[in-house]
Formats: structure tokens, C-alpha cells, sequence
């Protein structure tokens, strides 16, 4: 067991229950809705999947990965047939009040899958176009339902979960620029597909005073919590713009939770936050460098990969510096699914670090 | 390490991994640092002008009382019923405040029976921009009103009822032109537009429009107070940050003696008019020792307690406005006349400090006189003639061709002198405003403002008041307390102390002296002899200012003047009491009427007794024409 790393996840978790509940307070005496209390619930059935999946040998694990992987794909394909409609987007399967996001097991599923491909591949053939190939369509299958229903940030979470794979594996550096100067290429074709409010919401962060009521609100909003936050902060559940709801109530607990924790803490919190991702993230590494095989190794790099992509994307976005995407802080923001997809990846990079010894 | 441990990794890939994570994570911290260190007071600014807003809460203006501390103007409470268009149900669409703003008032007026509408667009309005404030749906509602609202207060969401400070001034319309009144600023002056940039709500103070209500504006006015509320992002609010009361007005403590305003109002109301005839003319109390102001009015006149928020436009429009009669003038200061027979008083002072006119001078007036080439003669107002009359008797009689004559003698330039020395052609300098300065012609004048020569015509003119001679009311005023004091030419004054309203005196104003005449004392003596003999004397053309008991002295005058109303008459008294040791300066004039003697004098004399307590003598026709 990596102690240190359990340590870590555990002052995230506190730190998400005490500014969830924050960003739901609305002054002394007055209602307000429980998120932190459902929060809790997530965090403990996530501490239990972590610790199932820490204990059980991430090999076992990764053998399934082709059916985990068909699992993950029906349930995408569940959710564009059956999924509950949200603000005009299928994201969800839900039974009655309970619902989980097929995108979230989706990246896990992808990590799992890629890494288990890559591992059982011979380690020549790594050297050659074909592998490449099918990383790519590996990846491409599920990003490309992820992207109808539509969820651009999701799907954008697994490129660099991909890239970064492959370049662990020892995919030739020269296919993996052709890779990319492909996709650039192309990225002009996808815009084209976009639809309006997706464009408002990419470009807002360059010029967030340009629609400063629509599309630049929660930009704005955002921006003026950290900013005036300062160098210690307002002080806990005194953040007006939280408070006051200047910061949308519906996105506070979630998308922004940064902006709440980084308004009422200053940059002192902000840097506890990004430090204790900063341990997370390299302490996952380490595993991945002391894993006893590459299948191990190159789990742990996934899992760091697609947590630090959602961490720059999401504090990025708080602060005007990344598009606005609808990516979760990990372990922070509030939300079921991802807790759940989090802890899970932790627990198998537990479990890499547990079996790490050849006996 | 736990940190530095993938560094040390075999494996160049991943440590590659892992120093881009770690570049990442330090690209964050320093666009953090730049917003929440380097930026912070940028978005601290954004995050205050967004959610503080600063209220304006306006001063009650201070008292004006009179000089033994009667109330002229003050406040009073008006209940207003306001609705809070933040406390009512919340609208989901901008669309709908109107809708639902309407069915409360409705609930309103079906609680209180009564029908007032709003404009949907003023609510909208109202809701957009002032939202913290209250919505005034009906001002100034009566007691039982506020008994029914406070009934059913309870089952009428989002209303209330506030009370906000009126002017009022509980004598109505007594003094009317010396108070003025309030009024809403027409124009943001450039104090106020200093403020509404501090101030996201602003609420202006009433201000004073005429009277000592503008020319004390500073000292009435008070300081207005603030309050710093939050408000959330609908623009509702959430918390009071801070307040701090308005500062009431200063007091200002007038001159005036309610009780000679009174009797000046009363006298003025007794003037006998032939039918038809509004009266139109002013009268002025003087005290000839300080020059303060006892009493001063005007008429038409007007009730200042008609400028409150609540009386209709229309009304308080058709006063303003009202061209026909023009109430708000205040005649006392704001109009000139042809001084007439009242100004002989300065011609025969010029003519006695020169030397041309002796006591003795006897002229034979036989009704008429002849100058120069004129085809027309220059009449006496005694078509009869006097016969013979000496200096006592030419000021008793009024005789114009006494002063024709001696007026040539004396010649243009000394009686212009004698005028400038009064202060007549300059303004009196009273505290109100307005003070008009009147006209003392000379040569030089006619010829740049008619083109023709001066000649001796004019002089005879001049000496009677007539000409082109003009001055107020309150100029000739002066003129009487100047003879009253013996020489000396006070500023007149309305405003006698201002006082904070802890009852600390901020400013007390003193006697200020104009000048003092040249003239010999015994020369202003004759001429304040001959004065009392124009009223004690029985055939005295003021004589109906005399009162039993105190000797009084004055002048009446009639000045005929062209005006659009054809040729009228405007009527003159002037005097002061009592004779040895005067007290009082009082000028009467009316604009339309007969003769000095019969309308000016007994209003005078009707003031003089009520002053004194004395009764005044019986005015029974003495068979005299009087001047």
C-alpha cells in the first residue's frame, strides 16, 4: 500500500466535502441543498471500490479488459438510444433517481484497453504503423460516440490518455507527430461541426468581456471570485460571489468548485489544492516506474494522464486560461460517476504498487 | 522522495511524462498567482462595483422661524404607501414584474378602496434600475388611510408604508415671497453629479427655490446620509453593509416679526378697491435702526405649502405660470415704480444741503405751471392751486409746483446725487435675491438711451418722483429709515441667525451700514419735520396714517405710469414711527388705484396701530384732495 498516496486522496475528499458544502451555503439559518451529505456517500462506496480494486491483482483485472472495454461501448451506445436528455445532451443512464455517466467508465474502460493491447503486444511490432493504427481506432470508436451525444470535454479526455500511452510504449516519436499534425489538420473540419453555443463556449475565454451576460457570465464570475480572493481569501463560507450567487449555483458544487475554494482561501488554498494534485500525480508516476511489468506501468500512466488533462482543464478554465468544458476536478468536484471512475483508476494504481514485486 | 522519485526513473518516457505533468501544474500556479496576486485588486473592485451599491438617503431641511422663534417652515411627515418590487413573488421573466406589480397594487387598492393605476413601463423601469428602493404608489394619503393599510398590511406582500419628511409652512401663504418654497432639482447641478457617481441609487434632496428656501439652500439643505447594501445578482437585496443618517438642515432665524407679517398681510387685505380691481402692490417694515426686515409682502401671492410631491402638476403649473397676475413675483424687490411724491423727501433734503431751498422759500402755486416752450403746462395735482405755500407746506400739501420750481433750482445733478447717496439706482443688497436695482436718470442716460437732451422739464419732473425715476418698494423703504435714523443708509436684511441644529449659532448677522448722508443733521431734521406735518397735520395728505398717540411721520406719493392696462395710477406711502424715537420704516405701495393719501395711507396707519397698539385716527373725509 502507498500510503502517501492514500493520504492524498483522502485530504482531497475532505477538502471536497467542507467547499461543497460551502458552495451550497446560502447564509446562516437559510436551506440549503445536501450535496456535500450525497458527496460523502459517493466518496464511501469510492473508498470501498478503491480498496476492491487495490487488493484484487490488476492483471486479473486488465484480462477482462476486452470485455470491460465491449461494456463500455454498449453503454455508450445505451446512452445516445436511452439516455436521460440534460440541457439537450445524452449523458446519462438512469434508473429512477440514480444515474452514472457511460463517458466517465468510458475513459477507464479505453485506459484499460490500450494498455492491455500495448502490453500484449510484441515489443518490435511497437516500432510500426499497424499498432499506431489500432490504438487509434482503440480510441476513436468510443471518443466517437462520446462526441455525439455530445460531450466535448469527455472525448477531448481520451487523446492525450492515447498519445501519452503510446509514446510509454515506445511508439515511435516521428508516428506519434504524424499522428498529431493530422489531427490539427483536421481540427478546422470538426469546428465546422460544431454547434454555436460549443464555439461561444471555446472562444469566450480569450475575451470573456465579449458577452459578459451570456456566454462570459460564469467566466466573469469566475475570474472575479479567484481574483478577489487574493493572497489568503475571504475566508471559509464567506466568498460573496459564491455566497451571493454571482458564481451560478448550479455549476458552483461542480464545474467551479475551484473558483469557490480559491474566492474564500486565496491563493494559499489554491496552492494547497494544486500541490496536493502535484503529490498525486507524481506519486502515481512512481508506481508506474516500479511496476513489474509495462501492463502495470502503463495502467499508472493512463490513470495520471487522464486525472492531470481533467485537473489543467478544469483550474485552467476557472481562471480564463482554458476553454470552458464541462470537466470535473478530481476528487473535488461533485458528482457521482466520476468519484466512482477516480477511485477506481486509484485502486488499480494501488494495486500495481501492491503486486509491484516479483516473487 | 515522494516527489522527486519518477524523476530519478530509468525510464526517459516517463520521466518525460512526468516533467510535463509537473511544467502543467506550474503553468496553473503561476496564471493563479497572476489572478489572485498581481490581479487581485483589479477583480476586488469588480467583485464591489458588481455586488455594493450606495444609497443616497436625503436630509430634512432645517426650520425657518421667525425672530421670536415662531415656525414659518418646517417638515412634516407624509405617509407614503410603497411597494418593494424585490419583496414580491419573483417574476421568471423580466416581462412579467409589471403584471405582478399591478395585482399587488390591486390588492392595495381593493384593501384600501381606493383606484390607483401605475405604468407598466415605470414599474419595468423602477425594476431595472432602482430595485432596492421603495416604488411610491400613493403619496401623502390621509390618517385614515394608513389605519386601513396598517390593517391589512399583512395580507399585502411587498408593500409598506414609509414616511417621508414634506416642507410645509403652517401659515399657508403669510410671507410667502420672503420664505419661497421647495421643489425638485430641475437640473443636476454639478455637486449633485458628483454624487450620482458615488451613488448607484440616487435620491435627491428637495431645493429651494425662492425667498430665503434658495438663498439660505446651503444652511437649510443639511447633509445627506448613505447606506451600502449588497445586492445579489438579480439586483435584490441581500445585506446592509453600512448606513449613516442624514444630517438635518440648519435653522434659519429670520428677521421677520410674525406678528407685524400679520398685521401687514391683514392691512394689505383691507385696501379698498373699485370692483373688479385685484389687488397688486407690496409692503415693507423696517427696523430703521438695524435695518432688519419686520415684515414684507407682496400680492398677488401664492401658498407654498402647493410644491409637495403630491399636489398635481397641472395645479402647481398654472401658479408657476400664471402670466396674468404672476403671484410668485415678489413685488417688494422684484418690481420697480415711479416713486411719485414720496421722492420730494430727497429732492427737498438735495435742495436744503445745497442751500437753494430755504424753509422760507414761498411760491404761489395757482394749479398749473408753464416750462419752457412746452405747449402743455405742467399741473399740480390741486387743479385749484395751493395759493401761497412755504417749504412746510409745500411737503404737506404735496405741491407739485413748489417742487417744480425749486426741483429746477436745485437742478438734475444734485437730486440724481442726493438719489445715488440713498441708494436709489443700486440694489438694496438684501439676502434674497432678486433685488432689482430701480433707475436714477441723468442727462447722460437720456441722451444714450432716448437720444434727446435733458431739459428742465425733466428736472421739474424728476424732482416730483416722476420722469424716469424707478425704485422698489423696498428701496423707498430705506429711504424712510434712512430719514428715521437720521442719515444713515442700512442694508436691509431677512436673515437674522442660522443656527446648527444642536442649537449652536453658526452665523449671526450685524447692522450693515451703506453709507452715511453728507447732509447736515439739521437739514435731515426739516425734512423729517415736514414729513410729520404731511401726517399729524390735519390737512396733511398723509394724514390717514396717523395714529393716536405716537406722532408719525411720512410722504405719500401717486405716480401715473402707461402701462398695457392704459394709464394707471401707482400709490405710494412711505414713513416711519414714532416721530422722536423711531422704531419702524414702513413703504406701501399699490399698483392701481387712486390716490396715496386714500389707499396708502390708511393701510399704514392700520399697521402702525396694530404695531404700537394705538388706534388710528378716524379717516372721515376731511374734504381734501389727497396726493
Amino acid at each position: 500500500m502507498d500510503w502517501w498516496l492514500f493520504a492524498t486522496i483522502v485530504a482531497l475528499m475532505v477538502i471536497s466535502v467542507c467547499f461543497i458544502y460551502s458552495a451550497s451555503y446560502r447564509g446562516p439559518g437559510q436551506p440549503m441543498p445536501h450535496y456535500y451529505r450525497m458527496q460523502m456517500i459517493w466518496f464511501g462506496i469510492g473508498l470501498a471500490v478503491y480498496l476492491v480494486a487495490a487488493l484484487v491483482d490488476y492483471r486479473v483485472v486488465c484480462q477482462w479488459a476486452p470485455v470491460w472495454y465491449t461494456m463500455a461501448i454498449g453503454a455508450l451506445v445505451l446512452v445516445l438510444v436511452a439516455g436521460t436528455k440534460v440541457y439537450g445532451a445524452r449523458r446519462w443512464l438512469g434508473w429512477g433517481s440514480f444515474g452514472i455517466q457511460p463517458s466517465e467508465i468510458a475513459k477507464l474502460a479505453v485506459i484499460l484497453a490500450v494498455s492491455y493491447y500495448l502490453f500484449h503486444r510484441p515489443p518490435e511490432t511497437r516500432r510500426q504503423w499497424r499498432t499506431v493504427a489500432a490504438v487509434l481506432a482503440l480510441t476513436g470508436l468510443p471518443l466517437a460516440l462520446i462526441v455525439v451525444q455530445p460531450d466535448l470535454g469527455s472525448a477531448m479526455v481520451l487523446v492525450p490518455i492515447c498519445l501519452t500511452l503510446m509514446f510509454a510504449a515506445g511508439v515511435r516519436v516521428k508516428h506519434l507527430a504524424v499522428v498529431v499534425a493530422i489531427g490539427l489538420a483536421l481540427a478546422p473540419l470538426g469546428w465546422m461541426q460544431l454547434k454555436d453555443y460549443q464555439k461561444a463556449r471555446l472562444t469566450v475565454f480569450m475575451n470573456p468581456n465579449k458577452d459578459p451576460l451570456g456566454a462570459g457570465w460564469n467566466l466573469n464570475q469566475s475570474l472575479i471570485a479567484v481574483g478577489s480572493g487574493g493572497f489568503t481569501g475571504k475566508g471559509y463560507l464567506r466568498g460573496t460571489q459564491n455566497l451571493l450567487g454571482y458564481l451560478p449555483r448550479t455549476v458552483a458544487p461542480n464545474d467551479f468548485l475551484f473558483s469557490v475554494i480559491a474566492e474564500e482561501t486565496g491563493f494559499v488554498g489554491g496552492l494547497c489544492v494544486v500541490g496536493l494534485y502535484a503529490i498525486l500525480f507524481l506519486r502515481v508516476l512512481r508506481i508506474a516506474g516500479e511496476a513489474r511489468d509495462r501492463l502495470g506501468s502503463l495502467l499508472a500512466t493512463g490513470v495520471v494522464v487522464m486525472l492531470f488533462f481533467h485537473v489543467f482543464i478544469n483550474i485552467g478554465m476557472t481562471i480564463g486560461l482554458m476553454p470552458i468544458k464541462g470537466l470535473p476536478l478530481p476528487l473535488l468536484s461533485h458528482g457521482g460517476s466520476f468519484v466512482l471512475a477516480t477511485m477506481t483508476a486509484l485502486g488499480l494504481v494501488q494495486s500495481v504498487w501492491i503486486y509491484r514485486r516479483v516473487y | 522522495m515522494i516527489i522527486t522519485a519518477p524523476f530519478q526513473n530509468s525510464d526517459p518516457r516517463l520521466r518525460a511524462v512526468g516533467i510535463v505533468i509537473s511544467l502543467g501544474l506550474l503553468v496553473l500556479l503561476a496564471a493563479l498567482w497572476n489572478v489572485q496576486v498581481l490581479r487581485a485588486a483589479h477583480y476586488g473592485d469588480r467583485d464591489q462595483a458588481q455586488s455594493l451599491r450606495r444609497i443616497r438617503i436625503p436630509s430634512a431641511r432645517g426650520d425657518i422661524v421667525d425672530r421670536n422663534g415662531i415656525v414659518l417652515a418646517n417638515n412634516r411627515r407624509s405617509f407614503d404607501i410603497v411597494m418593494y418590487l424585490e419583496q414580491l413573488p419573483r417574476p421568471s421573466k423580466r416581462q412579467d414584474v409589471g403584471r405582478i406589480a399591478s395585482e399587488t397594487l390591486a390588492a392595495i387598492n381593493e384593501a384600501l378602496g381606493t383606484a390607483v393605476t401605475l405604468a407598466d413601463r415605470d414599474v419595468r423601469v423602477h425594476y431595472d434600475q432602482r430595485r432596492p428602493l421603495p416604488l411610491t404608489v400613493m403619496r401623502d394619503v390621509s390618517t385614515n388611510t394608513v389605519a386601513a393599510f396598517v390593517e391589512k398590511v399583512n395580507e399585502l406582500p411587498g408593500a409598506d408604508l414609509i414616511v417621508t419628511p414634506v416642507r410645509q409652512y403652517p401659515h399657508g401663504s403669510l410671507a410667502a415671497h420672503v420664505l419661497g418654497y421647495v421643489g425638485k432639482p430641475q437640473k443636476a447641478s454639478d455637486d449633485a453629479e458628483e454624487d450620482l457617481e458615488r451613488f448607484y441609487y440616487y435620491q435627491p434632496d428637495t431645493v429651494g427655490e425662492q425667498g430665503v428656501e434658495r438663498a439660505y439652500d446651503e444652511f437649510l439643505h443639511g447633509a445627506p446620509g448613505g447606506k451600502t447594501i449588497r445586492v445579489g445578482p438579480r439586483g435584490s437585496t441581500v445585506g446592509i453593509i453600512g448606513e449613516k443618517p442624514a444630517m438635518r438642515g440648519n435653522s434659519v432665524i429670520l428677521t421677520l416679526d410674525m406678528h407685524i407679517q400679520q398685521l401687514v398681510e391683514k392691512a394689505l387685505g383691507h385696501v379698498a378697491l373699485p370692483a373688479g380691481k385685484e389687488l397688486r402692490g407690496a409692503a415693507v417694515v423696517l427696523d430703521p435702526r438695524t435695518g432688519e426686515v419686520l415684515a414684507m409682502a407682496s400680492r398677488p401671492t401664492f401658498d407654498p405649502n402647493i410644491f409637495n410631491p403630491a399636489v398635481p402638476a397641472r395645479i402647481v403649473n398654472a401658479v408657476l405660470n400664471d402670466k396674468d397676475h404672476s403671484p410668485m413675483l415678489n413685488r417688494a424687490i422684484g418690481a420697480r415704480y415711479a416713486p411719485g411724491s414720496t421722492f420730494k423727501t430727497v429732492t427737498l433734503l438735495a435742495g436744503l444741503q445745497a442751500g437753494v431751498i430755504r424753509p422760507h422759500d414761498t411760491i404761489v402755486c395757482q394749479g398749473s405751471l408753464r416750462i419752457g416752450n412746452w405747449p402743455r403746462p405742467f399741473n399740480c395735482w390741486n387743479k385749484h392751486g395751493h395759493g401761497a405755500l412755504d417749504m412746510m407746506g409745500a411737503m404737506r400739501q404735496s405741491c407739485e409746483v413748489w417742487f417744480y420750481q425749486r426741483g429746477m433750482a436745485v437742478g438734475v445733478d444734485r437730486i440724481a446725487a442726493m438719489a445715488m447717496e440713498f441708494g436709489l439706482g443700486q440694489p438694496t443688497g438684501i439676502d434674497l435675491g432678486h433685488d432689482l436695482a430701480g433707475l436714477v436718470p441723468t442727462p447722460e442716460w437720456k441722451r444714450q438711451h432716448t437720444g434727446e437732451r435733458w431739459w428742465d422739464g425733466d428736472t421739474a419732473q424728476m424732482a416730483t418722483g416722476q420722469s424716469f425715476l424707478l425704485v422698489t418698494p423696498l428701496q423707498m423703504a430705506t429711504v424712510a429709515a434712512t430719514f428715521a435714523n437720521g442719515g444713515t443708509v442700512l442694508q436691509p436684511f431677512v436673515v437674522k441667525r442660522i443656527e446648527s441644529p444642536t442649537g449652536e449659532t453658526l452665523r449671526e448677522t450685524q447692522a450693515t451700514v451703506r453709507r452715511r448722508l453728507d447732509s447736515p443733521p439739521q437739514d435731515i431734521e426739516l425734512v423729517r419735520q415736514a414729513m410729520e406735518e404731511a401726517v399729524q397735520a390735519v390737512d396733511g395728505t398723509a394724514h390717514r396714517a396717523a395714529v393716536k398717540g405716537i406722532n408719525v411721520a411720512g410722504k405719500t406719493g401717486t405716480a401715473e405710469a402707461d402701462t398695457a392696462h392704459g394709464r394707471i395710477k401707482r400709490v405710494w406711502f412711505i414713513g416711519f414711527a414714532p416721530y422722536e424715537q423711531p422704531q419702524v420704516a414702513v413703504a406701501v405701495l399699490i399698483e392701481d388705484a387712486n390716490s396715496g393719501g386714500h389707499t396708502a395711507a390708511p393701510v399704514a396707519g392700520e399697521i402702525l396701530a396694530g404695531i404700537f397698539g394705538k388706534r388710528i385716527v378716524a379717516t372721515e373725509d376731511l374734504g381734501l384732495y389727497a396726493d
